[in-house]
């Protein structure tokens, strides 16, 4: 066992994965370059030493390597495609959309496209154009797994398991959880390290985990706002208000097994997205409990997200955009106040 | 005629590449893909090919020493300029072009550019009749295109394609059957009904599905072209697409990335002078395709695209420069699309004249004049071939018209893997 940040664990994962089978290969931009970063998070940071010929760096080109990498795929290799922000997937949407999520159903099944691809995202004092929540995006694209870790074990594992994996898969990792060192430290971070074993594993791709047991509701989110959502569960816990939390992980397709189990339970909902409120993975996924489990819901879902704006810069903005341990906080009391006040007036 | 050879890119790690010993003695003569030389990299020894014909002249490198890709390693000379006359040299008619291949070749040629042919009109009679469903791009007037550059490629190796796809499909070795059920919808086409006329392909063949997104496949093709030269299997991928998508992003990206890598991939450029309805002058300042190449830092052609023989030359050159690990090559291949851009388009924007030009050029009357010429084929031999492509069209459409159609379940089949 090691204890290891998800910069960390990835990179391990990486080079244990393309050790493991020779087809295996990372493209992207401002990898393998001696003296260099090793990808803007220092994810593959001296790689090349081991792998020269399977570091592929490109131009800065998202939409053409992106095609590169589909077409790499194709032709059974298994390409790790990575963008230095996740705000660049816009360009190489084309490719992961019409193309890597598509050909295998054009195909009538004939092809397939093994391909992982990495994404930052989150806001972090850059801007609009570096902060992006990209997860709304690719999470209803059919054809597509998309994935989002929140701690080291599950960054490795999860890689692991999507190299082995024969679909697309998109894995967003957040810039706060990186645990990203030396000049590439990002202030704000957040520790996600883990433990993590010596021994090769897996985690599933489709699989949400429960962090937290709780009875009295059933808090949902992912990467950063995971970490946010449990400093509020260990708070209210102190209020005697014992909340679940699920880390959702799995972003497409939704594990509707565990998350129904816990709404079951709790019969209450609040989703948790750093992001705009309108158009968020929440949306869908509170439509699809309240598809799936509405008998057992003793109150309306209640979604905390950023407000409709772009990622401002000013520090103080960025803070009041993403969504607060306070929030979180506020709004599983005011569900859990409001359930019991209502199921008091109908006895 | 002087060709020079140069070392093959065999390191992806750039390391020097060692020459072990010549094979070839100077002043021996060398077929096309005979073992020249051993060489040495840190990965393993393997052999550099010639891929041109002739006489080793010089030996530049010398056993023992080092070179690096692209390094000038010997210089060749032809024997006779006959098979190695550029393709600009190849005129219409003129019958001793013809007479270097083996007649069953050309006659393979002509019975696949009339499959083309023939397939297109039955499709385009069976739309208007509204039988067929969807919508078609048709490819009528640029069969030399398809056929001349899929007989320089191997079973092995793979093209992409575009929303204009037929052509392309047939010359790579799918059958008239499979297209048209997968154009009838059925569950028995070369998608399972799930692709259509756009997504046209069968891997095993050697063709993915078309990508009707334009320049969409280029980038596509360049990275088919990185896996082969990264499993080192000395395939090829060729990649059609027309002049529209020289304007887009996707273009550049790729091919800057070709030429970065020395990809195995034939980029060609079907040049019909529309993207859609719009002429290429409308939206490029410079109209000459293969220019382009040149900006990249590879070797670009305009080739003669309804000149059957002149673009199956210039693509057998090319394929053997990609092998060689010296590609890209982007062909230009003039053309024009005799049909309309889609279903019902009547092409008012086609001048008359440029059109009966293009018509009297028409590929397949210009080879089959070329045949006839030199004697490599009868009227009334050619009159056999075109009933037996016929007949081999109208029972594929019968059979097609009542193959069977998708199941409701297999909506939801074929997603994920």
């Amino acid at each position: 066992m090691k204890r290891q940040s998800i910069a960390e664990a990835l990179r391990d994962g990486i080079a244990e994965e393309m050790e493991r089978d020779e087809t295996v290969f990372c493209i992207g931009e401002d990898i393998a370059v001696p003296g260099g970063w090793g990808g803007a998070f220092t994810v593959t940071l001296g790689l090349e030493k081991k792998f020269p010929d399977r570091m592929i760096n490109t131009p800065i080109a998202e939409l053409g390597f992106f095609g590169v990498a589909v077409g790499a795929a194709m032709m059974g290799m298994k390409p790790i495609a990575d963008v230095q922000y996740g705000d660049f997937l816009f360009l190489a949407s084309d490719q992961i959309i019409n193309n890597a999520a598509k050909m295998r159903y054009m195909s009538g099944g004939r092809c397939q496209v093994p391909l992982v691809m990495r994404a930052p995202v989150g806001a972090t004092g850059r801007g609009s154009q570096h902060a992006q929540n990209m997860e709304r995006y690719f999470t209803g694209v059919p054809g597509l797994k998309v994935v989002a870790v929140s701690n080291a074990y599950d960054a490795k594992g999860i890689l692991k398991a999507a190299v082995r994996d024969n679909n697309p898969v998109l894995i967003f990792e957040h810039k706060l959880l990186y645990g990203s060192k030396g000049a590439r430290t990002e202030s704000g971070a957040v520790d996600a390290t883990s433990e993590i074993p010596d021994l090769d594993y897996v985690v599933a791709l489709d699989q949400a985990a429960v962090r937290r047991s709780g009875s009295e509701v059933t808090i949902l989110s992912w990467l950063l706002m995971l970490h946010f959502s449990l400093e509020a569960a260990q708070h209210l816990a102190g209020e005697r208000i014992e909340a679940e939390v699920i880390d959702v992980r799995s972003l497409a397709p939704f594990d509707y097994l565990t998350i129904g189990d816990s709404v079951k339970k709790t019969g209450r909902v609040v989703i948790v997205e750093e992001g705009p409120k309108t158009g968020g993975v929440n949306a869908e996924l509170a439509a699809g409990i309240q598809e799936r489990f509405g008998r057992h819901l003793k109150a309306p879902i209640l979604r905390i997200a950023s407000p409709d704006v772009p990622v401002p810069f000013s520090p103080i903005l960025e803070n009041a955009y993403r969504p607060s341990v306070s929030q979180i906080m506020q709004a599983v009391r005011a569900l859990v106040a409001d359930v019991k006040k209502g199921s008091g007036k109908n006895s | 005629m002087n060709f020079e050879l140069k070392m093959p890119d065999l390191s992806t790690s750039g390391s020097p590449i060692k020459v072990i010993r010549w094979l070839v003695a100077v002043g021996e003569s060398v077929e096309r893909g005979q073992a020249l030389l051993d060489v040495e990299t840190d990965k393993a020894t393997m052999e550099v090919e010639a891929f041109n014909p002739g006489i080793l002249l010089k030996q530049i490198v010398q056993a023992g020493q080092e070179a690096s890709a692209g390094d000038l390693l010997a210089l060749l000379g032809t024997e006779a300029p006959s098979r190695q006359s550029s393709a600009e040299a190849v005129t219409d008619g003129r019958p001793e072009e013809s007479k270097k291949y083996p007649r069953e070749f050309l006659l393979s040629l002509h019975r696949r550019m009339l499959l083309i042919r023939q397939f297109e009109d039955r499709v385009k009679s069976l739309f208007l009749e509204g039988i067929m469903p969807g919508t078609i791009h048709q490819c009528q007037g640029q069969e030399a295109t398809a056929v001349g550059v899929c007989a320089a490629l191997e079973s092995r190796d793979f093209i992409t394609s575009t929303f204009r796809g037929h052509g392309h499909a047939l010359a790579k070795g799918l059958t008239a059957q499979e297209m048209l059920d997968e154009l009838f919808g059925a569950s028995t086409g070369c998608c399972k009904g799930k692709g259509g006329s756009m997504h046209i392909g069968n891997f095993g063949k050697g063709m993915i599905p078309g990508i009707a997104i334009v320049a969409g496949g280029i980038p596509v093709a360049t990275g088919m072209a990185l896996a082969f030269k990264m499993q080192k299997t000395r395939q090829v991928v060729a990649c059609f697409f027309g002049d529209g998508a020289v304007a887009e992003g996707a273009f550049h990206e790729a091919v800057n990335m070709a030429a970065l890598w020395n990809a195995p991939v034939l980029l060609v450029c079907e040049n019909n002078l529309y993207g859609a309805s719009t002429r290429i002058d409308r939206v490029m300042k410079n109209t000459t395709v293969s220019d382009r190449a040149a900006s990249y830092g590879f070797r670009g052609e305009t080739v003669d695209g309804n000149d059957l023989l002149a673009v199956y030359e210039a693509a057998r050159r090319a394929v053997e420069e990609c092998r060689a690990g010296v590609g890209p090559v982007l062909l230009e291949l003039l053309t024009y699309r005799l049909t309309g851009h889609s279903r019902r388009d009547p092409c008012h924007y086609q001048p008359k004249e440029e059109r009966s030009t293009w018509s009297a050029n028409d590929p397949i009357i210009r080879f089959t004049q070329q045949l006839v010429a030199a004697g490599e084929i009868l009227q009334s031999e050619l009159d056999e071939i075109r009933e037996e492509v016929d007949h081999e069209i109208e029972s594929a459409v019968e059979t097609a018209k009542t193959a069977p159609l998708p199941e409701l379940d297999d909506l939801l089949t074929d997603v994920y893997s």
